[in-house]
């Protein structure tokens, strides 16, 4: 058992963990984030995605000991139901989403690529999203909604 | 004005939020975690079961067996011929035999590799081949599950009078469903005794009442409720994991949670029905259609599942969308010892496309025709006769989806050297069988004077919360914030039958829209409609003893004969036509799909938005069948060895809606689920033969198998 202490959303977080616990447990059964899910547990399916310092890790694969110090995200940092982040404000109006399982996954990918890639091509997208399994949309509409966040966000620049 | 209208479906703020609450993120104080022990063995006796270790572990509460049921040990959507808990004998690898219940999921899990039982062989069954020639009986009732037969007109005379003749067989295999939240629920006795389960599934009243028969308790005892869910597509109406979670609850007396992990879910859950499917089509000179003979042989694995459902459907459905006077089909399906095999999308529709599609474009190459104008000329319209002689008078918009395609279909230009172009149709059948499948639904209203809607729909990512809301809405006037719905609860809802068959848009649709119309006279009545506010009604209502307007439609079929399936299977069909574009690499087999045509004919898009998502959906799932998927009994284990598409899988798509509206929908809509997949997956095929001239007749063409194809032809040519 270590405790560690890391940024999660922005805020402070200091939790006992044992040594080969997975970020997801941590996440999920300590820190009540249910947003992170699991989908497959070997690093496959990317429900359960995080950013770790703004790039995306798979929780189930991520030893919580190693985020000590490190900046953690999950959906619930994006937005909040009275300021939407444009990312979920164009899954809603692109029908970007079904289930909603693989959603916050998606969102969080989209998220750190649209941070270090203003104007993606929509090979770019389809890249940054191939480690997030979807198998009620068929991708497209959730494509189209990352490419009118861009523009959005582009635009508030 | 709602039908039609892109408004955002009702869940969605909380979904890009990640608050909905699926099952797994339950949690109750004092609850145990429960796993199953499943048989390693396909086919045996059980000799010995011992559970004494597992029992000593630190933090292990209980383990069931068989013994332990109170009511009825078995269960199945058909027929009930699936035990909850194997006693005396296993038929297939991961069949239950106990429930271990724990402190925690970690000790339990430990605890499985403590259990010991003892098993005596028998000769397995894995094919259904073997099971038809075996003296092995896998059920007391012989091997052979289920025969159908359609029969109409002559087929030996429509042969005799056909011009050119085609034969082939084609091979599918097994497909997982692969949602990506695997089976879970949690369940826990309310203070008023009641057994309450919240579970992911596609129907909640079917699950109770299987619950009341193994409990032995009324269904009044017994409370299931839809946890949001994380997709379906037919791999949550059988029981999963509900039965076992009331049987702890029942005996334990505490709250339960179980989950599959994603190896449970790949080697428990059914899969969709690998087909055998012989096919022969007899056509004149001018295209026509003149005689199929199809002989389909299915392995159903141990059980029934929907074994029989698929049996039937695939058998009506085999000659496609097309009038045929002279049919014959056969339809057979054995059990084995493999798993269970049942509901996935489309119900056997998808395998049976491939080879009608296929069937039809050899034709036109034999006749020097257009596969288009074949199919064209073929095709079910209104007048048509279907296979089961059903006349079609009403919502066929076939030739429509067609002629959408066509424009495109004509400048098709091939870009690269081997590029090719695909046809692939389907029609499909809305709803079940042949059989009843009616939905209820009733409105009234609540204390804050808003409208109660009372749904037993199950939403399982498929859009039909938003759909029934809209024709509700629509027809009786409100706005989208008059309206509270209560969904998915046996305790607040009527049985609206499960989210499967395509059929809750067309008939729980309808459902809604009846009782809509009884509340609408109501509101009417009490001068809604002039100047009295909705809250005024309520009020008034309150006073008078608050009123209940049920709807009810169940759609108009009959059963079909027992020897040649004539009747009406369905009240109505959905047609579509998907046209794509791929592009092979010779050298290695792969096949990118770059570019699909959708077109389909849905009687009314009641939301767009929502209609584009089945679609896109249903294409993704047909390019996993027709190139990716492939369940391999005893080595898929997870995602790393069961491929479905990703993003980069994913084509160009384009899609055009015809509104062949059906008077007996709710303003004219039909279903989509499933036809959205269905002829995806035989467009494919097709467009692989335009592209480099190989026939595919097994699936999935993945690319091991394309390229073996493209070096078998290469070497025709050296020969």
């Amino acid at each position: 058992m270590v405790t560690i202490d890391f940024t999660l959303n922005g805020k402070r977080v200091t939790v006992d963990v044992n040594d080969n616990e997975t970020l997801l447990f941590t996440l999920r059964e300590k820190l009540s984030i249910k947003s992170v899910k699991e989908g497959c547990s070997i690093g496959e399916c990317g429900t359960c995605t995080v950013l770790i310092d703004d790039e995306t890790h798979y929780s189930c694969l991520t030893l919580s000991s190693k985020v000590t110090g490190r900046d953690v995200k999950t959906v619930e940092y994006l937005g909040n139901i009275i300021e939407l982040h444009p990312l979920q404000e164009a899954f809603i109006s692109c029908g970007a989403v079904q289930c909603g399982y693989c959603t916050p996954g998606m969102l969080l990918s989209a998220y750190s690529l649209l941070l270090k890639n203003k104007d993606p091509q929509d090979e770019e997208i389809k890249r940054a999203i191939s480690g997030n399994l979807c198998r009620c949309t068929g991708y497209i509409q959730i494509i189209e909604a990352i490419r009118y966040a861009a523009g959005i966000l582009k635009q508030n620049c | 004005m709602f039908i039609g209208r892109d408004i955002d479906r009702i869940d969605v703020l909380d979904k890009v939020l990640g608050k909905p609450i699926f099952a797994y993120d339950l949690k109750v104080e004092g609850m145990l975690f429960g796993c199953i022990y499943r048989s390693k063995r396909p086919h045996a006796l059980i000799k010995k079961i011992d559970i004494q270790d597992a029992l000593s572990l630190n933090g292990i509460v209980k383990v069931i067996t068989h013994a332990d049921i109170p009511g009825e040990n078995a269960f199945g959507a058909i027929k009930k011929d699936q035990f909850y808990l194997a006693g005396d004998k296993v038929r297939y690898i991961g069949e239950p035999i106990l429930i271990i219940l724990g402190e925690s999921e970690k000790i339990v899990r430990k605890a499985l590799n403590s259990i010991k039982v003892e098993y005596e062989d028998i000769e397995a069954i894995y094919d259904p081949f073997s099971s038809r020639d075996s003296t092995t009986l896998i059920h007391d009732t012989g091997n052979l599950l289920s025969y159908r037969t359609v029969i109409k007109g002559d087929f030996e005379q429509g042969f005799n009078e056909s011009d050119v003749v085609v034969e082939h067989t084609y091979k599918t295999t097994w497909l997982d469903h692969a949602f990506m939240e695997t089976e879970s629920g949690i369940g826990y006795m309310d203070e008023t005794g009641k057994i309450v389960i919240c579970s992911s599934t596609q129907n909640v009243h079917y699950k109770r009442k299987e619950i009341s028969k193994l409990l032995a308790l009324p269904e009044d005892r017994i409370r299931v409720i839809q946890a949001t869910t994380g997709g379906g597509f037919g791999g949550k109406l059988d029981m999963t994991v509900e039965g076992y979670i009331a049987l702890s609850v029942y005996l334990t007396k505490r709250p339960v949670v179980m989950r599959f992990t994603r190896e449970e879910s790949f080697l428990s859950n059914t899969k969709r029905h690998p087909l055998y499917i012989e096919y022969k089509t007899g056509a004149k000179k001018d295209g026509s259609i003149n005689a199929v003979k199809v002989n389909i042989i299915g392995d159903t694995g141990a059980y029934i599942s929907y074994g029989e459902t698929v049996c039937l459907r695939a058998a009506i459905h085999a000659t496609g969308p097309y009038e045929v006077p002279h049919v014959f089909v056969e339809s057979r399906m054995f059990y084995t010892n493999n798993h269970i095999s049942g509901a996935m999308r489309g119900f056997g529709i998808p395998q049976v496309a491939f080879a009608h599609e296929s069937q039809i474009d050899e034709v036109a190459l034999l006749l020097n025709m257009d596969p288009l104008e074949v199919r064209m000329k073929n095709g079910l319209r209104r007048g048509s006769l279907t296979a089961t002689s059903q006349l079609l008078t009403n919502s066929a918009g076939f030739l429509e989806t067609l002629k959408k395609i066509e424009p495109f279909w004509k400048a098709r230009k091939k870009q690269g050297l081997h590029t090719g172009f695909g046809l692939g149709c389907m029609y499909y059948g809305i709803g079940n069988t042949g059989v009843s499948n009616p939905s209820s639904c009733y409105l009234t209203f609540t204390d804050e004077g808003k409208i109660a809607f009372h749904s037993g729909v199950c939403e399982i990512g498929q859009g039909s919360d938003t759909a029934l809301l809209q024709i509700l809405l629509e027809t009786l006037n409100v706005e989208e914030r008059d309206v509270v719905l209560l969904r998915g609860d046996t305790d607040t809802s009527n049985d609206a039958g499960s989210s499967s068959a395509s059929r809750q848009t067309y008939v729980s649709g309808r459902a809604v829209y009846d009782a809509a119309l009884k509340m609408r006279k109501y509101l009417k009545s009490k001068g809604y409609y002039d100047c009295e506010t909705l809250r005024g009604v309520c009020l008034l209502a309150k006073e008078e003893g608050l009123p209940v307007f049920e709807g009810f439609f169940d759609p108009p079929t009959s059963p079909v004969d027992s020897k040649t399936s004539q009747g009406i299977p369905y009240a109505t069909y959905a047609f579509a036509t998907h046209m794509t574009e791929i592009d092979v690499d010779k050298a290695t087999g792969f096949c990118k799909v770059k570019k699909v045509h959708a077109s389909h004919d849905v009687g009314k898009a009641i939301n767009l938005k929502n209609v584009k998502g089945q679609i896109y959906g249903g294409i993704a799932m047909g390019v996993g069948l027709a190139l990716m998927e492939e369940f391999v009994p005893s080595k898929t284990e997870s995602f790393d060895s069961y491929y479905i598409p990703t993003s980069m899988d994913m084509p160009d798509v384009e899609i055009f809606i015809v509104e062949d509206e059906e008077p007996t929908g709710p303003f004219g809509a039909k279903g989509l689920g499933e036809p959205a997949l269905i002829p995806q997956a035989a467009s494919i095929v097709n467009a692989i033969k335009d592209a480099v001239g190989v026939r595919a007749f097994e699936l999935p063409c993945h690319i091991e198998r394309l390229k073996a194809l493209i070096e078998s032809e290469k070497d025709k040519w050296v020969e």
